[in-house]
């Protein structure tokens, strides 16, 4: 299996994933389709927990705004990351400004609709 | 062109800095919110309240050139029309006017009927049921790009003006509150 890394856009976050456990996401997300830019990443992470993960899978989400279908994909993302977290170690690491209020509720309402995830606030 | 509307709407809703009625595309709209970013920097506006400024823009922008990507019909493709402005206190507002069928109407309103029957603390929650449900998902979306609006404006207005048959223009208006120099 191979690293996947997408350069980041005005629209579309920086993606880096690797086999050793770094899924980071980092920018902004308003791509005109959603699902279709990330339908290659979730290929990836589903792959990557079929086929041998590293111990711990660490999940660095910085996203400093995104329109509703990237809240929808985020929140699928993290449900896949749910069903992988039985048999899986997997940290994420909801990463924002400290004056960015708006990505940091985000981050506490996941955190509050994934009980069973390991989600952190981090403040840059 | 008849320049006393865009008077009007200066009178009404103080200076309008950003207006473009045409065609939507996703590089115009990467485009103009670069604009909003310069702006928002320019005066000092919170990261929370800007980020809110943009993420509106983008949701009604790109609800406009989805709706009218998904539209065969020659008379509804691409009309799209979109304003920010600002009043002497400081409140921003962002319209959004495009035309719809009356199916999409029917679409659209109760959502909206919804959310003006909810407070903030409701609209938040709905808007993580919708999300959670995925009984709003479509090919393009959480279908939750209203209640996504409302969380982030102060206040949401809207009106359907019927055109003819099966044509009305769909408009929303609303309304982000900020406080010069608030850190």
């Amino acid at each position: 299996m191979e690293n996947l890394k997408l350069e980041a856009t005005k629209y579309t976050p920086g993606i880096t994933l690797t086999t050793e456990g770094i899924i980071s996401l980092v920018g902004k997300s308003y791509p005109e389709n959603t699902f279709e830019f990330y339908a290659p990443m979730i290929k990836w992470v589903e792959e990557y927990f079929e086929n041998n993960p590293a111990q711990t899978t660490i999940v660095n989400m910085e996203i400093i705004y995104f329109n509703s279908s990237s809240s929808k994909l985020f929140f699928d993302f993290f449900d896949l990351l749910e069903e992988n977290s039985g048999e899986h170690n997997i940290e994420i690491n909801w990463i924002y400004d400290e004056e960015n209020e708006s990505a940091e509720e985000a981050g506490e309402d996941f955190i509050e609709d994934f009980e069973n995830l390991n989600i952190k606030l981090v403040v840059k | 062109m008849n320049i006393n509307v865009i008077q009007k709407l200066v009178d009404t809703d103080g200076i309008v800095f950003l207006s473009y009625g045409g065609y939507l595309s996703q590089t115009l709209i990467s485009g103009m919110t670069e604009a909003l970013e310069l702006e928002a920097k320019d005066h000092g506006i919170t990261m929370s309240v800007s980020n809110n400024i943009f993420t509106i823009f983008i949701e009604l922008a790109q609800n406009m050139m989805n709706y009218s990507k998904a539209i065969d019909s020659e008379a509804m493709k691409a009309q799209g029309l979109i304003v920010v402005s600002k009043d002497s206190e400081y409140n921003y507002y962002i319209h959004s006017q495009n035309i719809v069928s009356l199916t999409d109407k029917e679409k659209i309103e109760p959502k909206l009927l919804e959310i003006q029957s909810l407070d903030k603390v409701g609209i938040k929650k709905r808007y993580r049921e919708l999300r959670k449900s995925g009984q709003h998902t479509h090919g393009k979306g959480g279908g939750i790009g209203f209640y996504e609006i409302a969380k982030k404006c102060d206040s949401i207005e809207y009106n359907f003006t019927k055109i003819e048959e099966d044509r009305y223009y769909f408009h929303v208006k609303t309304k982000i509150t900020t406080t010069k120099g608030e850190k």
